[in-house]
This record gives structure tokens, C-alpha cells and sequence, in this order.
């Protein structure tokens, strides 16, 4: 006789898995931090999306505070060497209402260490996360695997 | 969440499958050299890949890896006679030598040639590093010998197993590049596990449950960092590496030996997890030896005889509720590597990955993936050999260090990244 976990473990029984939906909605607000991320920003904000609202950098206390009270989630965007100071009043808005962030550092192809430091020692306390890839290819999917 | 044809394409590797293909650009490791102790050894059946094989050391300990059926009426080899530089099927005396070529065929005249018309579809196995590697891809396309560190420093110093996983590869891996789960599952084996106690860097996962994660890219795949306080407002460091397609590292602990993983599938519901535990300089311990075949750290006890763990799915992973709720096991599982194993087979031979919730510290999973599935559709649209598969990418090594707070771990760890004969990996 099988035990309960070999039976449970069986592709057979994975057919009685319950099918409804197991989550709600999310709402994302994704933000540019500097300028010279605002071209992966604006091809991003033209994708499809189903609760996500996108903004640039800097915006205003109490907008940012409405938005991030809506919000499940934060992204923020940021260019290796770009000036990311806005990462500190967004991660303080999050912070209050405990709405978690991932930062994604863009363009490092050809970042110097300098200028990834820069950006790191911006981002890293206010960042729950931090990706740091060659290209940004990988943000839609991302973004899709994180239910945007 | 990924959507069903992308979850179809990653979790399916036989053969003339895109991922089938992917996994048949590298070595990858098919038995422990001990499999096949001793010139004319018995066979023994090996699947990979979803095709069913077997593995033999002939007279002249030439191994060989060919097709399990015999070409005449289909009798499975294992059952062969391992004799005379040949496989010889028991059934009516067909011969196979390593190469899966037939070499004799009883019943027909010798002069008539007829042997040399039929061959099993072979591939090479090597050994190298205590394990037999194989490459089942297209010969025209196959890459140097594998590099590892492991499997390239001197035999004491390094020790490896493999066990049975009961599901598909990718759960069982995803679950070797998600390093928010240690804190959890994991939590009561750090000061008690031979294999781990004692560290400092111990002190510092105790101390912060909730590390902070950074997701790299680099050559040969990801480097995965979970950074926590240290003193003086540095940060400390374990780094992970991931290769593809499914090799994984995980950070050392003081001087306590290096290890990691392959997951190889043996079909879509299966996988082999390979574990190994090496040190580059110095040779593993009676003691840690010990405590490795007897399943402390990543490795297992096994059923005897086998491969298959003793705690294993048939005996409810001989889960001990008193000790989960005493707090001495979080999950109630014992060893690390049925906590993994177990959860990970609960989850169904292959996962619905439509179903799942990622939030953002599973980021390195999302990444993974993402470099899976951009690297197979380079591979099938337009040939492009994958990261992993170049000797350079294979020289890494993991780590744990204390960096400061504004340095890139890219950097700050650029030389302990990098596996050097004679060198102490970096560990706390």
C-alpha cells in the first residue's frame, strides 16, 4: 500500500489539484530613478500590464505616498552610475507601509566599478532585492514571472 | 509564474526536445566510477535524459554507455555477460564492444559480415574526479572535457554521492538557487551539522534571518549573493553560483569542506541530484568522510542497495512531528537533503509553475530561468553553443566574505569567484 505521500506525490493525483485562482490581483508601481533610465521605463510602461503605474523620478512626497499606499509591490529602475538619491524617499515610503522593492540596476554593460558603487551604495539600503544583468532583456519577463 | 509552454519547454528533456538538446550540449555526470569497480564488472542500467542505457567497463577498462537493448529481439543488456572486451547478450550470443558496435553474431558465418551491420547508438564516458561523464550530443559538436574543481583536484580531497530524486530537475535545482529558504528549512542544522558547525559565518545567518539578496550575471550563468550585517557596517557575504544548465555551489563555512550539485534528469519525473563536497587544499577528514556517507551535510543515507534515500516518499520521509514541534527540525524531515527533497517531490513530478505567487527574493530563480530559456532558443534558432559549456565558465568557485558596504560583491569577490589550484577559497 502507498503511503499518503507517495499517492499525494503522483502525477495521478496531481489532476485533483483545486484550479481557482489561489491569489489576488497585484499592483505594481515601477519607477525610473534617474533620466537615463527613463528609455527602459517608457518601452516597459508600453507592454501589457494588468495594475501597474509608472513613474519618473523625482515625484512629488505626497503623490509618491498615494501611490505606494496602492502598491503590493515596488520596482525601481536605476542606470549603473546615474544619480539613484531618489531610491531613499521611495524606500522610506515603502518602509511605512511595508511594501516591498527590488531595484534593477540597467546599463552596466559598460559601468565602471565606480559607478556601480555609486549606484549600489544608493539602492542597496532601500532595496530587498537588487538584479544586475548585461542587458535588460529580462525585465519583462521579470516582471510577468512577479504577476506585474 | 511561468506560462504552460514555457514550463513544458524547461521541465522536458528527452530526446528532440529544445531543453533535450540544451542538456546534450554538455558532460554531464552518468554513474559514480565505483558503479563499475573492476575490468568485465557487471552492467548496470543507466537512464538519462529520458533514454533507457546501459554502462559497462570491458577487459581492457574501456567504459562504454550504449543503447540497453539488444538490436536482435530486444533483450535488455543488463542482463549480458560482460566478457572479452564485449557485452554478450545471453539470449542467442549477439556481442557489442564499447562503442555499441556488434562484434559477433553466433548463428550467422563469420565471413558473411553481417555483425558489422548493426550497432547500438553509444556515447562516451569518461572518468574523471570519482564520476563518469557522458556527452550525448552530436559528436561533430563535443566540447573538451568537464573542469570542475571538484573533479579535478587530487582524490582525497574531494568526496561525492548521488541519490534518487522523485521529481522533475527543475524543482529539485530551483530549490539549489533559492537561498531565502536556508533561514527556514534549514535553521536547526547550522549549529549542529558536522559538516557545517562551528563557522563564524554561521553567527551571522543566526543573527539576520532576513538577508537582502543580489542577482548577477556572469559568464557561465548567475552569481547569487545574500548579504547580511557584519561589524563595523560591512556586509558579509555568501555567494552562490549557478552554471548551466543545472551545476550549483553554495558558499563555504570556516574551513569546512566546499559544496554543491548537479540535478541530471533521468526523465521528465525524475532527476539524479548529484552532491558533492570538496576542499581545495587540503584532504577531507576520516571524520568528515564519515559523516558524508553517513548522510549528514547534502548527502543521504540510502536504502541499501540503491541509490533511493532510506527516508523517501514511501515512508512519509520518516517525518517526526515531535521533533518539529520540540523545534529541533523545523520540518520534521531530518538532514538537509531530504528537507529539500521532500518538499520539493510534494510538489508533483512537475510542478504547474502557472499556479505559483514569486515575489521578489525568488528573483534568482526568475533570472535562471530567463537565462534557460534565452540560451535554448539561441541554441535551436541559431546554433549558439550555451554558457556553461566553455571549459572557463566551469572554473568557478562559491564564497563567503565580508566586503565593504558599498563594493560591488562582483568585484569585492572577482579573485574568490575563481576556482586556482592551491588556493583556500574564501569562507567565514
Amino acid at each position: 500500500m502507498l503511503s499518503e505521500s507517495a499517492r499525494a506525490a503522483s502525477a495521478a493525483e496531481a489532476r485533483f489539484r483545486i484550479q481557482a485562482p489561489n491569489s489576488r490581483p497585484r499592483t505594481t508601481t515601477v519607477i525610473a530613478l534617474d533620466a537615463a533610465s527613463e528609455p527602459v521605463l517608457r518601452r516597459l510602461a508600453g507592454e501589457s500590464w494588468s495594475r501597474a503605474t509608472f513613474l519618473q523620478a523625482p515625484v512629488g512626497e505626497a503623490e509618491l505616498r498615494d501611490q505606494v499606499d496602492q502598491s503590493d509591490q515596488v520596482i525601481m529602475l536605476a542606470t549603473a552610475g546615474g544619480c539613484a538619491d531618489a531610491a531613499e524617499a521611495v524606500g522610506r515610503a515603502c518602509s511605512r507601509k511595508r511594501v516591498t522593492t527590488t531595484a534593477l540596476v540597467v546599463g552596466t554593460e559598460n559601468a565602471t566599478e565606480p559607478e556601480l558603487s555609486k549606484t549600489l551604495v544608493q539602492l542597496r539600503p532601500w532595496s530587498l532585492m537588487v538584479v544586475i544583468a548585461g542587458s535588460d532583456d529580462y525585465i519583462t519577463d521579470m516582471m510577468t514571472a512577479l504577476r506585474v | 509564474m511561468l506560462r504552460k509552454e514555457q514550463n513544458d519547454l524547461l521541465t522536458q528533456t528527452g530526446p528532440g526536445t529544445p531543453m533535450g538538446r540544451l542538456f546534450r550540449s554538455y558532460w554531464i555526470p552518468a554513474l559514480l566510477s565505483e558503479e563499475l569497480p573492476g575490468n568485465d564488472c557487471p552492467p548496470v542500467r543507466v537512464k538519462l535524459l529520458s533514454e533507457r542505457l546501459v554502462a559497462f567497463r570491458d577487459s581492457n577498462g574501456r567504459y562504454g554507455l550504449v543503447d540497453e537493448f539488444c538490436a536482435h529481439r530486444g533483450v535488455s543488456l543488463w542482463f549480458a555477460r560482460n566478457e572479452d572486451c564485449g557485452l554478450r547478450c545471453p539470449y542467442h550470443g549477439w556481442k557489442y564492444d564499447v562503442t555499441g558496435q556488434c562484434i559477433d553474431v553466433p548463428s550467422e558465418p563469420e565471413a558473411s559480415g553481417f555483425s558489422k551491420k548493426i550497432k547500438l547508438k553509444s556515447y562516451p564516458l569518461v572518468e574523471r574526479g570519482g564520476v563518469l561523464w557522458t556527452y550525448m550530443g552530436d559528436p561533430a559538436t563535443q566540447p573538451p572535457l568537464p573542469e570542475w574543481e571538484f573533479a579535478t583536484v587530487p582524490a582525497p580531497q574531494s568526496f561525492t554521492s548521488k541519490r534518487l530524486q522523485e521529481s522533475n530537475w527543475l524543482q529539485a535545482m530551483e530549490g539549489g538557487i533559492d537561498s531565502s529558504h536556508v533561514s527556514w528549512l534549514h535553521r536547526g542544522d547550522l549549529n549542529s551539522d558536522p559538516l557545517f558547525k562551528g563557522a563564524k559565518g554561521n553567527q551571522y545567518n543566526l543573527n539576520d534571518a532576513r538577508p537582502v539578496f543580489e542577482v548577477v550575471e556572469s559568464p557561465g550563468g548567475l552569481y547569487i549573493g545574500a548579504r547580511r550585517n557584519a561589524e563595523e557596517g560591512k556586509y558579509y557575504w555568501r555567494i552562490t553560483q549557478w552554471v548551466m544548465p543545472s551545476f550549483t555551489m553554495i558558499a563555504p563555512r570556516g574551513n569546512h569542506s566546499v559544496h554543491g550539485h548537479f540535478w541530471i534528469p533521468i526523465d521528465d519525473e525524475n532527476c539524479w541530484t548529484w552532491s558533492f563536497d570538496y576542499h581545495p587544499i587540503r584532504d577531507l577528514t576520516a571524520a568528515e568522510i564519515a559523516a558524508m556517507r553517513n548522510g549528514k551535510g547534502i548527502h543521504v543515507k540510502y536504502v541499501p542497495g540503491s541509490f533511493r534515500p532510506a527516508a523517501n516518499k514511501d515512508n512519509d520521509y520518516l517525518m517526526d512531528r515531535d521533533a518539529q514541534k520540540a523545534g529541533r527540525s523545523f520540518s520534521g524531515v531530518e538532514g538537509i537533503a531530504m528537507q529539500d527533497a521532500s518538499l520539493q517531490e510534494s510538489m508533483g513530478p512537475v510542478v504547474d509553475r502557472t499556479k505559483e505567487n514569486l515575489v521578489s527574493t525568488d528573483n534568482g530563480i526568475i533570472m535562471a530561468r530567463h537565462r534557460l530559456l534565452r540560451a535554448v532558443k539561441a541554441l535551436i534558432d541559431k546554433d549558439v553553443t550555451p554558457p556553461g559549456v566553455d571549459v572557463e565558465h566551469q572554473k568557478v568557485r562559491s564564497a563567503a566574505i565580508v566586503l565593504p558596504p558599498d563594493q560591488p560583491f562582483k568585484e569585492g569577490a572577482r579573485e574568490a569567484m575563481i576556482a586556482r589550484p592551491s588556493v583556500a577559497p574564501a569562507s567565514v
